[in-house]
């Protein structure tokens, strides 16, 4: 399990000898991660810079003044003017920066660029003219956001390629800053969607949204806004079902969930009981076991949440299972339990929870995962059915949107896991260093998307598969 | 003042407000302070007891209060003495009250004093008690040393267990190192979650909310000057109750007010907590002793023994605010909420009494009150609270001239605006005073 490399990072000396020796190995950087709840002001004290004349000045202004940050407007004086109320509501006053050189000794926890504004592509330039001068400013661990309006709802062809174009450049920009353990993503913001923002800045401007880079993440009003988005434990009163939760990913997640307010139900296989029942005394919730591809399972996942808890709230399907081998040496037991597993059994107890117990403004999180986009050799089985969960996914959402229940995947890298400890280290090796943050990522931050994704503020987000990867290489 | 002065110091013309029937009511008869000195001066052999002691003597003595009427004591302090916390009582018992006073002691950091005072209010409007003396005392020269914990947990057990041998003890010697683990501690004015020192939350806040250095010094010496003038009527006598000290001199005035200073005396001195700061040890409150006692009445059992009362609270309100964003914001959102519950606005409250921890952070705060945006957000309202005129600010000057015993400045404060409200023919004051912890406070005092 553990990291040589990042361990040997750590060290500033031999962080500088690798430097100076000018050996080929990338060292990567310890990732600052979020270990609290949901704080009021996420961003407290973070310095943000935020340029480009786009549409969402205002929201930006009240969003970040809000969480604490330290504004610095990259403009003139009237690109100020939205920050000028909730600076001073927040005692967060923005400091005016003219377009070019930044001033001596200011670093960057975060770069913000509203390229909404961009209609054309000669008007790229403007990413360029501040990204150029300003990237060398950013923080270890620090963030860049780069915010659009999404290609498909622009009429103009010029104005659709404009929008398509900030996707590989924020791809691109991740990559180059992601031995640094910064992050790179792209929101691409819905006309009419602004209200739903706020939450996907927040999320992805913190320490939460650690090992999310190279995404594109799509803001829209399609799923029936939430009544409320509360800041801080938002999940209060919700039940939150995990299955797969007795270990890894699955117990990560209920224990953020449970962080969060929720009382979860730790469901997994009978066999683990033992584990199953330790997470849920742990978090104060509930154990369920239940082998999820029991022909039986939809109907007593359904009548124990409806006895218990007259209902659900939250839906994560983690539990899963790998049957590797070559299509050649498959045998037909190890394809069967793979896409049962995985999908089938994803299929039918997602249609019976949404014909019951999972009430309006619900949330559904699936797991997919990079190997399940790529597709890899040895997992014909096990990709089929991770790609499978895309489709069920999408076509899920429009369909749940008028009760407000969103449907997304969360799609992990090379996770941190029993499973991944027992690869073989080359094979290991290599997986880690493939990656924009050149390292593995940890159950929790996995945990942390899915978390986020269940809050009633990622009303804006659905249909939609965010990888946690650290920026691999391969996926879609 | 001799009782009799009391009864008749009523003024022709005064308006008398009938309390709302049926209602029991609360009242300020009067209140009493010693000299407030800078700590390590005058008051260093006096500790928060005996300075309490002495503000409550001459309460008792000014007010000629009947012995037997005293129901009960509520103090407020903020450096507690270890061994005998509870100070209320032990001013009563060394006064001689009867045992039947009976006592406790509050701590809300800098709101104290005006916790104790709330709180006597809300006793004697609920029926719990006739007459209570409130107030608050500290003694910052006396504050404990602290001996570590680990100093504690290593030797308790053998000093209290009493069978150690001196190999034990040379044996636990040796798990306590390094030496500088166990050398006791200065206390420090730090916040316990954030470690942030109140000066440095001071300068964060002055930083965030543009609050210049100029503005700082202008508003400590207009504290200064306003302090000084009280002190050379004789407005402060009202008030202000010469002390003996155990070695037998007499204090008779505020030792920190400099009627002398000048903006550019202020200008000339260094900032504290940050190199390019604006936070002086010229336009903060500094480090003091001191204690102020205030006597509270229900309105009927005033009258019935022949007192004049002065003012009644019209409404109080505490707030919490995270002490990681501004600490001392407390009372842009305590003194507004203070004035919805009296169903007043700013503008009509005749005089504003703030506790000036730092001149940076009351400037703070009205610019916070100023802001209509910061209404909106903070407050739900779709106006500004409103501009505080400086005219009516502090009118005796503040925390920063005259000092800040923490637990005294909340009775300090109680104290002058009710005589105030009588001595300047107004009908409310609105005070203000915000604590460590982020805590804040707000109170409405109206004539009685």
């Amino acid at each position: 399990m553990n990291d040589f490399l990042l361990e040997l990072g750590q060290n500033p000396q031999a962080r500088r000898l690798i430097k100076s020796l000018g050996l080929p190995i990338p060292v990567p950087q310890v990732l600052r991660r979020s270990h609290s709840p949901y704080e009021e002001r996420p961003l407290a004290e973070r310095a943000v810079v935020v340029a480009g004349a786009g549409e969402l000045g205002s929201v930006l202004g009240d969003t970040l003044s809000r969480a604490g940050a330290n504004p610095h407007v990259v403009g003139d004086e009237a690109a100020l003017e939205p920050w000028r109320d909730p600076g001073e509501a927040f005692g967060r006053p923005a400091t005016l920066h003219a377009p070019g050189e930044p001033p001596e000794g200011l670093r960057a926890d975060a770069l913000v660029f509203d390229a909404t504004g961009i209609g054309r592509p000669e008007e790229l330039r403007t990413l360029y003219d501040f990204f150029h001068p300003w990237i060398g400013t950013l923080e270890k661990s620090g963030r860049v956001v780069v915010l659009g309006r999404p290609a498909g709802r622009r009429s103009r062809q010029a104005a659709a390629a404009a929008s398509a174009a900030l996707e590989g450049f924020t791809r691109s920009v991740a990559k180059e800053v992601g031995r640094q353990g910064a992050t790179g993503n792209v929101v691409y913001v819905e006309p009419g969607a602004e209200e739903r923002l706020p939450a996907v800045l927040r999320f992805l401007l913190s320490d939460r949204s650690a090992y999310v880079t190279t995404q594109p993440f799509f803001v829209t009003a399609a799923a029936k806004a939430a009544d409320r988005r509360p800041l801080t434990r938002p999940l209060e009163g919700r039940v939150a079902l995990v299955t797969g939760a007795a270990r890894g990913i699955g117990a990560a997640t209920a224990e953020l969930m449970a962080q969060e307010g929720a009382h979860v139900v730790v469901l997994d296989r009978p066999a683990d009981d033992g584990p199953a029942s330790k997470v849920a005394r742990a978090i104060g919730g509930s154990v369920l076991l239940v082998d999820v591809s029991d022909p039986e399972a939809p109907e007593r996942i359904v009548s124990d949440l409806t006895e218990r808890f007259g209902g659900v709230d939250v839906v994560v399907h983690n539990a899963g299972v790998t049957r590797d081998k070559t299509l050649r040496r498959m045998k037909p037991e190890h394809w069967d339990q793979a896409v049962d597993i995985n999908l089938a059994s994803v299929v039918r107890i997602t249609d019976a929870l949404l014909e019951g117990p999972l009430r309006a403004g619900g949330r559904i999180v699936m797991l997919s995962s990079i190997a399940g986009l790529a597709g890899n050799v040895g997992q014909t089985n096990y990709a089929a059915s991770k790609s499978g969960i895309v489709g069920l996914v999408e076509n899920l959402a429009p369909k749940t949107a008028e009760r407000g229940i969103t449907v997304n995947a969360v799609a992990p890298g090379f996770i941190e896991t029993r499973l991944t400890a027992a690869m073989p280290v080359v094979i290991r090796e290599a997986a880690r260093r493939m990656s924009a943050l050149g390292q593995g990522g940890l159950p929790e931050d996995v945990g942390q998307v899915i978390t986020f994704l269940s809050t009633p503020g990622a009303d804006g987000i659905t249909g939609q598969v965010v990888r946690v990867c650290g920026g691999a290489l391969v996926g879609k | 003042m001799a009782k009799s002065e009391v009864k008749k110091g009523k003024k022709a013309g005064a308006k008398k407000k009938a309390p709302k029937s049926g209602r029991r009511r609360a009242v300020v008869v009067g209140g009493v302070r010693t000299p407030f000195l800078k700590a390590f001066t005058g008051f260093t052999k006096m500790d928060t007891i005996a300075l309490g002691d002495a503000a409550t003597r001459a309460l008792l003595e000014r007010f000629e209060v009947p012995r037997q009427e005293i129901d009960a004591i509520v103090w407020g302090g903020v450096i507690l003495p270890g061994t005998a916390p509870n100070v209320a009582r032990e001013i009563a018992l060394d006064l001689g009250l009867p045992h039947s006073a009976e006592g406790m002691t509050v701590t809300r950091a800098c709101a104290s004093g005006l916790q104790a005072v709330t709180l006597a209010a809300a006793a004697i409007e609920r029926g719990e008690a006739d007459v209570v003396i409130a107030g608050g005392s500290d003694s910052t020269s006396n504050a404990e040393l602290k001996v570590p914990q680990k100093v504690v947990h290593t030797f308790a057990p053998l000093a209290l267990g009493g069978k150690g041998s001196p190999m034990d003890y040379l044996a636990a010697l040796s798990q306590l190192m390094p030496i500088t683990d166990i050398l006791p501690r200065a206390p420090k004015i730090a916040e316990r979650t954030t470690g942030e020192v109140m000066g440095e939350a001071a300068e964060r806040m002055a930083r965030r909310h543009g609050v210049t250095r100029e503005e700082q010094d202008d508003f400590a010496f207009r504290s200064h000057q306003r302090a000084a003038e009280a002190i050379g009527s004789g407005r402060f006598d009202q008030e202000v109750t010469p002390v003996e000290t155990p070695d037998g001199r007499w204090i008779h005035t505020d030792g920190l007010v400099r009627g002398d200073t000048s903006v550019d005396k202020l200008a000339k001195l260094r900032p504290v907590f940050a190199k390019d700061g604006t936070v002086t040890a010229g336009n903060a409150s500094p480090l003091t002793d001191g204690a102020a006692a205030v006597l509270l009445m229900s309105e009927d059992k005033a009258r019935a023994l022949g007192y004049t009362p002065l003012a009644a609270f019209r409404s109080w309100a505490y707030v919490g605010v995270d002490p990681a964003d501004q600490l001392l914001m407390g009372p842009a959102l305590a003194m507004p909420k203070a004035l919805a519950r009296a169903g007043m606005r700013l503008s009509d409250a005749d005089l504003v009494d703030m506790h000036e921890a730092f001149a940076a952070q009351v400037l703070s705060v009205l610019r916070m009150l100023s802001s209509r945006a910061f209404a909106r957000e903070r407050l739900g309202t779709d106006e500004a609270v409103g501009d505080v005129d400086p005219a009516s600010l502090n009118v005796h000057g503040g925390s920063v001239a005259i000092g800040h015993p923490f637990g005294a400045t909340g009775a300090r404060m109680v104290t002058t605006m009710a005589n105030e409200l009588s001595v300047a023919d107004k009908e409310t004051a609105l005070l203000g005073i915000c604590a460590a912890g982020g805590l804040g406070a707000g109170a409405v005092l109206e004539r009685v």
